[in-house]
């Protein structure tokens, strides 16, 4: 039995052109999308850019959503396919020819201070950013925006047990990264 | 999740092997770790960034957007097409033209059947009445 959606009364206002209502359903879900396209952008500069894209096409295309997700579930599959346009259109060559960074060489335990919130986000987009898009997905989708395995199956339009492997297959790439971390307490 | 029967059969391995608890015992902790990662800072004016582009999109693409349009002119479409159906704005049936009323009167076609005749042979039907001028209704086509 479908969940309800707590987004529903102000997703049909909003369908109906109230600008109101669609600035109070930015408002609650900006900082999800907005760490979303983050993470699938390995932490570029571009994440901003791409999570307004997200909520303007959301916006064009409300009319055709049905209801038959969450409308966060559904925002998020629009923020995946706004990062994915976004990626193929840099090209893969654009990162043959990109210049290594600082950034790229340093591991994830030579930033400090580690234990300042923003330091500990920007190690595990970076930690994130080594791994391959379709690992990067599913547990970002997973581990930081909290979705279930079937809606990340349904998002991604893969079987349940694809997702389940992608998930263990970036936690396991992701532990060496982590490794000074996670012999911390997690401290929220 | 795992049922009773596989959970006991996997902590029954678990006891046994180091490997697999150790691997277990990684996901569990990367898990943690990304669970607590902290929000997304939203820059300030994000929103109203957001509202920007959308104004801006509808501004310039807006008159182009055929969807707009479409829902737009949809009450004035549905208008249209009930006032087609009431038949407002349509000849009555005596109004025929005097070919067509000859033109039904020599096929012995009812008016219903003219309506969509007279666009296809009208022409014959004019011929017809100037080669036969006395029969009914020639008279009137001039």
């Amino acid at each position: 039995m479908p969940r309800l959606d707590a987004d529903r009364a102000l997703v049909e206002a909003a369908a109906g052109g109230d600008r109101d209502a669609f600035d109070e359903l930015i408002r609650r879900h900006e900082s999800a999308i907005l760490g979303l396209c983050r993470a699938l952008s390995g932490g570029s500069a571009d994440a901003e850019d791409l999570a307004q894209e997200v909520f303007v096409r959301a916006w064009k295309s409300l009319r055709t959503f049905r209801g038959d997700s969450a409308f966060r579930t559904w925002l998020h599959r629009v923020a995946i396919n706004v990062a994915r346009t976004h990626h193929a259109s840099r090209g893969k060559i654009m990162r043959l020819f990109r210049p290594v960074s600082p950034r790229d060489e340093d591991p994830p335990d030579a930033v400090e201070p580690i234990d300042t919130r923003l330091a500990r986000r920007d190690i595990v987009e970076r930690a994130l950013a080594t791994l391959p898009d379709e690992l990067r997905e599913a547990i970002t989708l997973r581990d930081l925006q909290g979705l279930e395995y079937r809606e990340i199956a349904a998002l991604l339009d893969v079987p349940i047990g694809t997702v389940e492997s992608r998930i263990f297959r970036a936690r396991q790439r992701l532990r060496p990264l982590l490794a000074p971390l996670l012999d911390r307490p997690v401290t929220s | 999740m795992l049922d009773g029967e596989r959970r006991a059969m996997l902590d029954a391995h678990l006891a046994v092997c180091g490997a697999c608890r150790a691997s277990l015992g990684d996901q569990i902790a990367v898990r943690a770790w990304l669970t607590n990662t902290p929000d997304a800072c939203v820059p300030d004016g994000f929103r109203d960034r957001v509202r920007a582009r959308i104004e801006k999109d509808e501004g310039v693409f807006g008159v182009a957007d055929f969807r707009l349009w479409t829902l737009r002119l949809a009450p004035l479409a549905a208008l249209l097409a009930l006032a087609a159906c009431l038949g407002l704005g349509a000849k009555p049936s005596g109004a025929l033209t005097g070919a067509t009323t000859v033109a039904a009167a020599s096929t012995g076609f009812s008016p219903s059947r003219v309506v969509d005749w007279e666009r296809t042979v009208s022409g014959d039907a004019l011929l017809e009445a100037a080669l036969f001028p006395s029969q009914a209704g020639a008279a009137d086509v001039r």
